[in-house]
């Protein structure tokens, strides 16, 4: 017999039997402020979470649910449920079965039996995932789903705290939550091991500690152990005692009085002073981690007894009995009632419809959005305004960080939801000095200067998108975006399709990236593989190789986060930034003066950039290699005869395939100059996809070498140049070299 | 093993011309329930129900005014609430549309029988003597009792463009399956009739001696119901309710204040969500059968309509659901012969 048995055969057995666990604690519900229906309300949710915990097992067992980790001993979370407001926003972890069953109880109309059955089966009628997966999530509770697994939902819950914060002093924000919001974010002793959880509390203190909002209420919840390892006595006590800029408060998460009295202090102290607080809950994990999880292999059965003997749902019990609220026999009939009904529910659950096809699994990835309208851009007169001091900027031909950051000067005054966030992005201006001068236009509340922790700052940016804004994030160099890389790629980029598109985070990420740069060396700074964006569905990268490129597909990504609420990648070739000429010095063709929005040809999503018309040669590239390979052609046409047009691909993610394909046709080779390494790359995808829609031309690869990038001119021993290019070219085209 | 079931109960407008002699030819073994019911009404100088049921002749200015129709219905409802044979079937919640609410109350016992008949008599005569403006019935379902986008689009812009001419207050007042019901002020109810377009031969039209229920216009009858009415009427449901948000009230985690400051408060002026109501019971409770009371047969069509709307058991139109009626009836209608017939253990004259 597997040990959710035994817990559900112990339960009604010890009630029967008056045989209650002890506790030191004696509150009665009037002072905790719950009248007796409220303990009764609370200790339905309670059975209700641990039916479906036991029913998910048996359906499993048919082969019919398949998601076993529970919420058994977690059910005093029941008590968070409902003390934290529907407009609290709450990113929980996936042992939040109570909580949310008594969330959804403040709003009438919710069906959370049928809901979380419908998840359990992997049914497409799931309101949140549509059957995508198991999660606990809802649009009309405010909830947003995830996995949780691994604490990545930390950093996101401690910027839509920011969010809160920022939208009490950017009134022109539609904010999702009210001013007074206090953001709720649970997970387990184990989970606050881990980087992301330690980063966003850090963040969290960090912020408060200065003196600004961040009113979130950390959830602790302590089982003691983390699969089969066990979390050393006091080891989150001592952890988080005394954390700078961070109350912590301890209570017991097995009295669901003492919960629900710590719960509504911490609330109230967060709602009033928003600061953050850590309440450190202790749980029990009962019938182990998961259905599959035999914990006999590691705990003895004596340990696994004693735990049992404090199920939260027997303290509740002997409370309802020892303040009169129910009999012992009543537990036991709502216990067995809810048993009952919640099997007839499972029932009809699982006969539900499942995703059937590939494209319905994959339609909440990035669905096409027609409701959220365009934002036109500002009167002249704003813009004036804004520009006065840049107006010599504004008359001559600027290289391509300025010209990023006078775009951006724009698009926050078009979107007054805009918020630029980064280390060093206010006086500083950023890494590269992009955001020069921004700070002193649009104020510290647009312009946030974080610390120096991607995961921080990629989660601030999730969470001000889920409080209303546009963020703009900057990351410092693309190396520095790897530790942080899973706030994209297992949290932003999944949000939409894991609540059937109903929450997205649209948003801009800038990164400085790529190699080339002459001063300063090194792999840490000039890395040159984004292979971690390119298989993350939805995602866009785009990746402009010159100033004035980067205007238009700036504008144009800033509106695909807005309209269509994408997660889009700006990746800003460093080595560029700075340079005016192309093939002279002086030439300054590599410079653009600034086009106001409006003005010039704007650069659609997709659209490539082609310079020639000769058909000798199509090199297709992007970004330094663009660069590079237009000085390539000139030398091909000078000295050999031979016409290429070059293409700067600038969409990265999607590749518009259509369009490579049609131009690349036309010519009799082809060259890709793809300056990042050999392995992987953007260029070994672009040969597959030449091979895979029969374009018969012969075609040939420059990249670089599958290393990192040293220090100093040894750089250019593993990086494409004009000459391995013009070689490549005239091997492509059978042409003999002298 | 007792089936499962989820009670409705209905609401205005269900006693009508096939319905006279109801309660003599159903209930004959009720006789000192009705009798009692009698007695209260003869000490408000009200006409009986019993004289109401058998008169002989059916008259809309008697049988469908609110002082009178509303204890008529809640005497033939609660008549085949006690008729249903509880060996055969296990009430697992109980819900109601509109003023069958008042009767769901009673039916669980958060109201005693006496105490629910004084809520039903006061609101109804309330209603009738207090009340302004009037509803209109309106279709969002095509034959088939399928969602029609275009109608509901049009129904919507409509509304919008009626409630921008002055004086004309139009709201949402029962979303009905299928169907939408409207309160509005006299003005409004004559504009609705006049500007949406004709639908299926019968509608819009207004609904007989019916005010603007559960609108903002009948918001002044909250505190003449809560001066009559007192909060400790209210006890704990002895079954859950399903209430017009779709709230369940379970029984031993029901607050009666709160019980009574919704019924008297948010369900007496603002939209009574009948749909969302079906949606939680099928949902929630996953019941084997749905019971809805008599007297009439006009709330089946709307649950049905809900069940479409849900593709609930796999209806998903007019047709399927009439077939699963013919053959294993889903909805058992108290109201139809041939469907009282599964649910009671007694039926006919004595």
């Amino acid at each position: 017999m597997n040990r959710a048995e035994i817990l559900h055969a112990n339960f009604i057995s010890r009630v029967q039997a008056s045989d209650f666990p002890e506790t030191a604690i004696a509150l009665r519900p009037a002072e905790v402020g719950l009248s007796d229906a409220e303990v009764a309300d609370l200790f339905e949710s309670q059975l209700m979470s641990r039916h479906l915990d036991l029913v998910s097992r048996r359906l499993s067992a048919r082969g019919e649910s398949f998601y076993t980790i529970g919420s058994t001993g977690h059910e005093g979370n029941a008590a968070f449920g409902k003390a934290f407001r529907i407009t609290d926003m709450a990113f929980l972890h996936y042992r939040s079965c109570a909580f949310m069953t008594q969330r959804s109880k403040q709003l009438p109309g919710q069906t959370p039996l049928y809901d979380t059955l419908l998840s359990f089966s992997a049914s497409s009628d799931d309101p949140i995932a549509g059957g995508r997966h198991k999660v606990f999530g809802s649009k009309s509770l405010l909830v947003p789903p995830q996995t949780s697994t691994i604490a990545s939902h930390l950093p996101k819950a401690m910027g839509a705290a920011h969010a809160v914060g920022l939208a009490a002093k950017l009134r022109q924000v539609k904010a999702t939550m009210p001013r007074d919001s206090v953001v709720v974010c649970n997970f387990g002793d184990a989970s606050a091991n881990h980087s992301t959880a330690q980063g966003a509390i850090n963040t969290a203190g960090w912020t408060a500690y200065q003196g600004l909002p961040m009113p979130i209420v950390f959830i602790c919840e302590d089982n003691g152990i983390g699969i089969s390892t066990q979390t050393p006595p006091g080891w989150i006590k001592a952890c988080f005692e005394n954390r700078a800029g961070i109350k912590y408060v301890a209570c017991d998460g097995l009295n669901i009085l003492d919960t629900y009295k710590a719960a509504v202090e911490v609330l109230a102290y967060t709602r009033k002073t928003r600061k953050p607080v850590f309440l450190h809950c202790r749980m029990l994990r009962l019938a182990g981690h998961a259905g599959s999880d035999v914990e006999t292999t590691y705990l003895s059965r004596e340990q696994l007894e004693t735990s049992e003997a404090q199920d939260p749902l027997l303290h509740t019990a002997r409370i309802l009995v020892e303040n009169n609220i129910l009999s012992a026999t009543q537990v036991c009939s709502l216990y067995s009632e809810l048993e009952e009904r919640i099997a007839r529910i499972a029932e009809i659950a699982i006969a539900r419809p499942k995703l059937m096809t590939a494209a319905a699994v994959m339609a909440s990835i990035s669905p096409l959005r027609n409701v959220i309208r365009p934002v036109l851009a500002v009167a002249e007169a704003a813009r004036t305004e804004t520009f006065a001091a840049d107006q010599r900027l504004l008359e001559k031909p600027q290289h391509m960080a300025r010209l990023i950051g006078l775009a951006l000067a724009d698009i926050m005054l078009q979107y007054s939801n805009a918020v630029i966030c980064g280390e060093d992005v206010g006086k500083k201006g950023g890494v590269y000095g992009v955001t020069n001068g921004l700070i002193e236009k649009f104020g510290r509340a647009r312009v946030v200067n974080t610390l120096l922790d991607e995961q921080s700052i990629l989660g601030l940016a999730i969470g001000l998108a889920h409080n209303g804004f546009l963020p703009i994030p900057e990351i410092q160099f693309l190396a520095y975006v790897h530790n942080a890389e899973d706030q994209i790629r297992g949290e932003a980029a999944t949000l939409s399709f894991f609540s059937s598109g109903q929450f997205a985070n649209g948003m801009v990420i800038r990164i400085a990236g790529l190699a080339y740069q002459k001063g300063f060396g090194g792999h840490f700074h000039n890395d040159n593989s984004f292979n971690v964006f390119r298989d993350i569905p939805g995602l866009i990268v785009a990746c402009p190789s010159n100033g004035r490129d980067a205007v238009q597909m700036l504008r144009a990504c800033v509106a695909l986060a807005h309209e269509q609420q994408r997660v889009v990648i700006f990746l800003e070739p460093i080595a560029l930034y700075m340079t005016r000429d192309l093939y002279l010095p002086d030439d300054g063709l590599w410079a653009a003066t600034y086009a106001a929005p409006g003005v010039g040809s704007a650069i659609e999503f997709g659209e490539a950039g082609v310079t020639g018309e000769g058909e000798d040669l199509c090199i297709l590239t992007y970004a330094n290699g663009y660069y590079l390979s237009l000085k390539a052609a000139r030398s091909l046409e000078e000295q050999y005869g031979k016409l290429c047009r070059v293409v700067d691909l600038r969409w990265l993610l999607p590749l518009n395939e259509d369009t490579i394909v049609a131009i690349t046709s036309e010519c009799k080779s082809i060259l890709i100059v793809d300056e990042c390494r050999r392995t992987g790359s953007v260029g070994e995808q672009l040969m597959t996809l030449l091979v895979e829609r029969g374009v018969t031309a012969p075609a040939a690869r420059v990249t670089a070498e599958n290393s990192f990038i040293p220090l100093a001119a040894a750089a250019n021993l593993l990086l494409p140049g004009v000459d391995s290019i013009v070689a490549a070219a005239l091997a492509v085209m059978a042409v003999e070299q002298p | 093993m007792r089936a499962k079931a989820v009670v409705v109960c209905p609401g205005r407008g269900t006693y009508g011309q096939a319905e006279l002699g109801y309660l003599q030819k159903h209930h004959a073994d009720k006789v000192e329930f009705i009798a009692g019911i009698d007695r209260y009404r003869e000490r408000q100088g009200q006409t009986t129900v019993s004289a109401l049921d058998q008169m002989s002749s059916f008259k809309p200015s008697m049988h469908t005014t609110g002082d009178n129709a509303s204890a008529l219905i809640y005497a033939c409802a609660i008549a085949d609430f006690q008729s249903i044979d509880q060996e055969k079937f296990d009430i697992v919640a109980i819900t109601g549309n509109s003023m069958g609410w008042y009767i769901a109350l009673a039916c669980a016992d958060a109201l005693r029988r006496e105490t629910a008949l004084q809520v039903v008599n006061t609101m109804g005569t309330l209603m009738h003597n207090e009340a302004i403006g009037g509803q209109v019935v309106y279709p969002l379902v095509n034959e088939q009792w399928q969602n029609d986008p275009a109608l509901q689009a049009n129904v919507s812009k409509t509304i919008e463009g009626l409630n921008k001419q002055p004086d004309v207050e139009i709201y949402t007042s029962i979303n009905l399956g299928g169907m939408l019901l409207l309160a509005a002020n006299a003005r409004g109810v004559k504009l609705l009739l006049k500007h949406l377009p004709p639908q299926q031969n019968r509608y819009p039209f207004a609904l007989p001696n019916h005010a603007a229920f559960h609108s903002p216009l009948v918001q002044p009858l909250s505190a003449r119901a809560k001066s009559l009415l007192p909060a400790a009427l209210f006890t704990q449901p002895d079954v859950p309710l399903i209430d017009g948000r779709g709230k369940i009230w379970q029984p031993c985690a029901t607050d009666p204040d709160a019980l009574y400051e919704y019924t008297f408060e948010h369900q007496v002026h603002h939209t009574y969500d009948f749909s969302k109501a079906i949606e939680v019971a099928v949902k929630e409770f996953a019941a084997d059968r749905l019971i809805i009371l008599g007297p009439g047969t006009t709330l089946a069509p709307p649950t049905a309509q809900v069940l479409i709307q849900q593709l609930w058991l796999g209806f998903s139109s007019r047709a399927c659901f009439v077939q699963r009626q013919a053959d294993d009836p889903f909805v058992l209608s108290m109201g139809r012969d041939e469907q009282r017939e599964h649910v009671t253990k007694y039926s006919g004259s004595p």
